[in-house]
């Protein structure tokens, strides 16, 4: 406190010292971010700009980078006629759209489901967060037990009520996975799509009831319009986090059976440890990445056209009321 | 359809506890099992009958134990060791993203660098950088091209200090898997952060300035006090990342510096599947994120909206 | 308690050799960094460390870690110009790699000095498939034994195959021991119908490394190969297609989710009593009859790798050799030394090892403790040294391999088809290696 006035007092006495203050004031936003900055240059622009420089050299793990030789393109072409990595970027939209999709039909329904007060609400949010909170590598664990051939939890249960057994990690590998990833992130869009319907405007809701909108017509007219922009950020995020998930996957099934769930973070990490060739990796990084950001901005724009709609729909709407 | 007609009826009841049964079911079998030899585990008699054992946790914990328990041959895991490298990396880098992100946040927010939009733009595809895409240059740089002479001034003095052969390098140390998560971690605290800054008064600001206070003064005074609900849910989000990654942590770290998550992992190579073991170590990892989830729930939910709803 | 005073008379013998002029006390005190695998055969080599250390005072710090782990960490550590290791276990097919690299200390300096170089090693006890499948470089062909070759590792850890079989459920319907793979096969799909809910036999089969190894496991056998003398790839001839057919059969008749399963579960569903056959790596003997890991303990025999066209059994495991990068070579030979002696080979087989030496095979002590040693020692005479290629290119072959096996046991692939593209990618990967340039 004592500093303060003392500042103060030097500020009205002594213009010059201004000027100095002035320029700490102007500079404090590059000190703010600066650190940031650094950070992320190091740890991750660097890295990039490695990693593209990289991914055009002959570059196996035994070398270093100054050994290797440079190639040009010809990593990116022999993966873009290699079938596997093909194969393992239609494994990666698979799992990708397919999670997406189901976690949101199933959260969004759950959320206009029990949108109402209940007691045991809170209990069940806590209790929802849990599975999102575990480590995938965990995760990974506890769904390989479960899905034993014949000791796992359900093929146990299966045969108890007389049913057959499921090849969960066979046949239906894929969907197994996919199951265990919609376990541990449909809470995530549950808990959005309550946040965001209990945010929306009660005054139209209300107003569509006096005007004897039936339950379906609510929502479809009014909660999931107005709810959308928030539906697609949370889509997106959930979209970029499916094309991060890898440990889970690497537990359970380590991409297997053929490439059934070989996503194209198993391929690379594969790629790098087992066939220990670098550029190449590298290289499958980079489309990993460019494939990622098509799509990211992809749902920017489309986000964009969409705000813009609700923003006249909710207009129209706040008019009739 | 209104809140306060539908008051009580059952099969409400019924889907929320379905649901919570359905998202704690598999922990709790985890927890179950971990307290039961594999020969419990795999015979088939399921259920809550069998004679429980903490020997998973003695084989788990068995560098820190004060006794050897005798059913162990050796020592094998060395997960004491692993859980503080685990706390350790977890904590210091919680911290340093918090506070690296707060301030970016506050510098990006108040002093208009860019427009918002931008600023969520970028962060987002920052964000959107998998793990997997790092783990190429981030091992070749962190061993390789991150390393200081051994016989510069700098290099010699670590050298002499941690030991260790060859050059020092990022690789294999703290410091190193440190880095790398604050930069992961860093746009998504800066995106959750703004949207609280944001409603932070300006004229509480102001007023300290008028007080000749600096604009660091008030951004540590003022400023940070008010976005504590925010800096708890970031600081949730960060350690959760910190301490669950296996990727990059496992192409990081040495022998010394090995995280939980890569023990468990190790753990379960093909040799011996020990069930009981694994769910052991599982359970100790899970522990402090559902210490988390019990005491922070509003916490969480308010991070994951923030990010979601106000960025 | 009778394994420990057996260590202990042990120790004490070896004292009373070493105490006269110990070559040891140069390096006493010296605590060697070495790096194993998390594998049956190193926990065996953790419980007899603590010997060493007693007798020489050399202290030894071992960094455990499964084997696909280790190869990556040994990639980095011996690639730096001062490696953390002084001592490390290799992956067999990793030998190719590192001595490409010049990334091994060539034997030779150490055995032919006389400070370090036991005169009672009687390096000819060593047994020779290994010793030229894991520890030789330079022979024919690379990596075979040959006038141009020598010694970079010694086998520590080898491993053949074997066939295990329930003894109670051979007797009670009457069966045969498999000698020949027809036999075997017969047999694999017979035993779900005699025992409902029991597989035949238990194989490896998961994506990867996983079904790549079980191929092979019957590729020899059958009298296949992976290339011809001329590097071509001929892993799709005819005997390539039956043994792919003979891996398709076994899983089909295996037990519940034998698809995918690793060598854990393969292990895990024989000793759980799930399969009534178990064709693999030798390393498993130890556990058979361990009650806490075993629910067939006393029931399992075992016999030699049946016969297809020929014998010709798995060689594999790990070997152990000296980084050139490494600090304390010539204390790290000393360890290498003494773990691969006969002594030394002995206490590891004991304490539940695989033996690398002859001696330890026909050993009285080892044969009472384990009586399956005198089948294992015959399987050996029958262990190919040319079992898999051993060349660089290796890595990237055998996980094209592994996956296009795994898409055939799932989905419904042709055999033949599937091993065409494998043999037409492998061509490529040849050829880009510069295999063909002498043609």
């Amino acid at each position: 406190m004592s500093d303060m006035t003392v500042a103060k007092g030097m500020n009205q006495r002594r213009p010059a010292k201004r000027k100095a203050v002035s320029l700490a004031n102007r500079l404090s936003p590059y000190a703010f971010v600066g650190p940031a900055i650094i950070v992320l240059f190091i740890a991750l622009i660097i890295p990039l700009g490695y990693m593209i420089y990289g991914s055009m050299l002959d570059w196996t793990a035994s070398q270093s980078i100054e050994e290797a030789d440079f190639i040009g393109l010809k990593n990116y072409t022999d993966l873009w006629n290699d079938p596997r990595f093909m194969k393992s970027v239609s494994v990666t939209l698979r799992f990708a759209f397919i999670v997406v999709v189901v976690e949101l039909i199933v959260g969004v329904g759950l959320a206009l489901l029990l949108d109402r007060d209940i007691k045991g609400m809170t209990f069940l949010r806590t209790m929802f967060i849990l599975p999102m909170m575990i480590a995938p590598v965990v995760v990974g664990l506890m769904w390989r037990f479960m899905y034993h051939p014949s000791d796992g939890t359900f093929n146990r249960f299966l045969e108890k009520i007389g049913l057959p057994s499921v090849d969960w990690l066979g046949e239906h590998a894929l969907m197994s996975v996919i199951i265990a990833d919609i376990w541990q992130w449909t809470p995530f869009i549950f808990i959005l799509a309550l946040a965001a319907l209990q945010s929306l405007p009660r005054s139209t809701l209300e107003a569509a009831r006096i005007d004897g909108a039936s339950p379906w017509q609510q929502i479809i007219y009014i909660k999931l319009p107005l709810m959308m922009p928030v539906l697609i950020v949370t889509a997106l995020l959930r979209l970029i986090d499916a094309f991060k998930v890898l440990e889970v996957i690497l537990v359970l099934t380590d991409g297997g059976p053929g490439q059934e769930t070989q996503i194209l973070s198993h391929r690379i990490n594969e790629t790098m440890t087992e066939v220990r060739h670098l550029g190449e990796a590298a290289a499958m990084a980079n489309y990993l990445l460019i494939l990622l950001m098509a799509l990211t901005l992809g749902m920017l724009g489309f986000n964009r056209w969409q705000e813009n709609r609700t923003a006249r729909i909710r207009a129209a709407a706040e008019e009739d009321v | 359809m209104s809140h306060a007609t539908q008051k009580q009826n059952p099969a409400f009841y019924a889907v929320i506890a379905l649901l919570v049964f359905m998202s704690v079911g598999p922990v709790l079998l985890m927890f179950v099992n971990s307290f039961k030899l594999d020969v419990d585990i795999l015979s088939g008699t399921s259920g809550l009958l069998f004679f429980p054992t903490i020997q998973n946790y003695e084989t788990a914990l068995c560098d820190i134990l004060w006794y050897e328990p005798d059913h162990l041959r050796f020592c094998q895991l060395k997960f004491g060791g692993a859980f503080v490298n685990s706390l350790t990396i977890a904590i210091i880098s919680t911290i340093l993203t918090l506070v690296i992100g707060a301030m970016a946040a506050y510098g990006l927010v108040r002093f208009r660098f860019l427009g918002r939009d931008t600023v969520s733009t970028t962060t987002l595809l920052v964000r959107m950088v998998p793990p997997a895409v790092l783990l190429v240059p981030v091992f070749g740089l962190w061993n390789n091209q991150f390393c200081l002479d051994q016989n510069g001034l700098l290099g010699g003095w670590i050298k002499d200090i941690f030991g260790g052969r060859g050059d020092p390098c990022l690789a294999g140390t703290h410091s190193g898997i440190i880095l790398i998560y604050v930069a992961m971690n860093l746009p998504f605290v800066i995106w959750i952060l703004q949207s609280f800054i944001v409603q932070v008064p300006r004229s509480l600001e102001e007023a300290a300035r008028v007080d000749g206070a600096g604009p660091f003064q008030v951004f540590f005074m003022v400023v940070l006090p008010l976005i504590k609900p925010g800096l708890a849910a970031a600081a949730i989000f960060t350690f959760r990342i910190a301490w669950n990654e296996y990727l990059l942590a496992s192409a990081l770290s040495d022998r010394d510096t090995k995280t939980v998550p890569i023990l468990i992992v190790n753990n379960m190579s093909e040799f011996n599947v020990e069930w009981g073991v694994i769910m052991a170590t599982g359970m100790l990892l899970a522990i402090p994120p559902i210490i988390f989830t019990l005491l922070a729930s509003r916490q969480i939910i308010t991070g994951m909206t923030a990010g979601a709803v106000k960025g | 308690m009778l394994k420990t005073m057996t260590y202990a008379s042990f120790g004490a013998a070896l004292m009373a050799t070493t105490a006269i002029a110990n070559p040891y006390s140069e390096y006493e005190g010296t605590t060697l960094v070495v790096n194993f695998p998390a594998h049956p055969h190193y926990d065996a080599v953790m419980q007899i460390l603590p010997e060493f250390t007693a007798q020489t005072g050399i202290e030894v710090e071992v960094d455990q870690l499964p084997y696909l782990a280790m190869r990556e960490r040994q990639t980095l550590e011996l690639g730096q110009d001062e490696g953390e290791y002084d001592l490390v276990a290799y992956v067999v097919f990793s030998k190719a790699d590192y001595v490409y690299a010049d990334q091994l200390e060539n034997l030779a300096k150490y055995f032919m000095n006389p400070n370090l170089a036991d005169p009672s090693y009687d390096a000819d006890d060593l047994i020779d498939g290994y010793v030229y499948n894991i520890g030789f470089a330079g022979g024919s062909r690379g990596y075979l034994e040959g006038k141009t070759g020598s010694l970079f590792g010694i086998p520590y850890g080898s491993e053949t195959s074997v066939l295990g079989y329930r003894t109670d459920i051979f007797e009670k319907h009457g069966l045969e021991v498999p000698e020949t793979y027809e036999e075997m096969l017969e047999l694999a799909c017979q035993i779900p119908a005699l025992e409902p809910g029991m597989g035949g036999l238990a194989s490896r089969a998961a994506s990867g490394h996983h079904a790549a190894h079980a191929f092979l496991l019957h590729l020899n056998p059958l009298g296949g190969a992976i290339f011809d003398d001329n590097w071509e790839p001929v892993m799709n001839s005819a005997e390539g297609v039956a043994a792919a057919e003979a891996l398709k059969q076994i899983v089909e008749c295996g037990p519940e989710g034998a698809v995918n399963f690793g060598f854990g579960e393969a292990l895990g569903s024989f000793l759980n009593g799930d399969t009534a056959m178990y064709l693999d790596t030798t390393v498993v003997a130890g556990q058979v009859n361990d009650p806490e890991r075993s629910q067939v303990v006393g029931n399992v025999g075992w016999a030699l790798h049946p016969m297809g066209t020929e014998r010709a059994s798995q060689t594999g495991g790990f070997g152990i050799g000296i980084p050139s990068n490494a600090e304390n070579k010539e204390a790290a030979f000393l360890l290498m030394q003494w773990l691969t002696s006969r002594e030394g080979d002995k206490l590891v087989a004991l304490a539940g090892g695989n033996p690398s030496r002859f001696s330890t095979h026909a050993d009285p002590d080892v044969n009472a403790a384990f009586p399956h040693m005198a089948t294992f020692g015959e399987a050996l005479q029958y262990a190919d040294p040319d079992w898999r290629p051993i060349i660089p290119t290796w890595g990237r072959i055998n996980a094209d391999l592994g996956t296009t096996l795994s898409e055939v046991l799932t989905q419904e692939l042709d055999i033949q088809e599937a091993l065409d593209g494998v043999a037409e990618r492998a061509r490529a990967a040849m050829d880009e290696a510069g295999y063909y340039s002498w043609q």
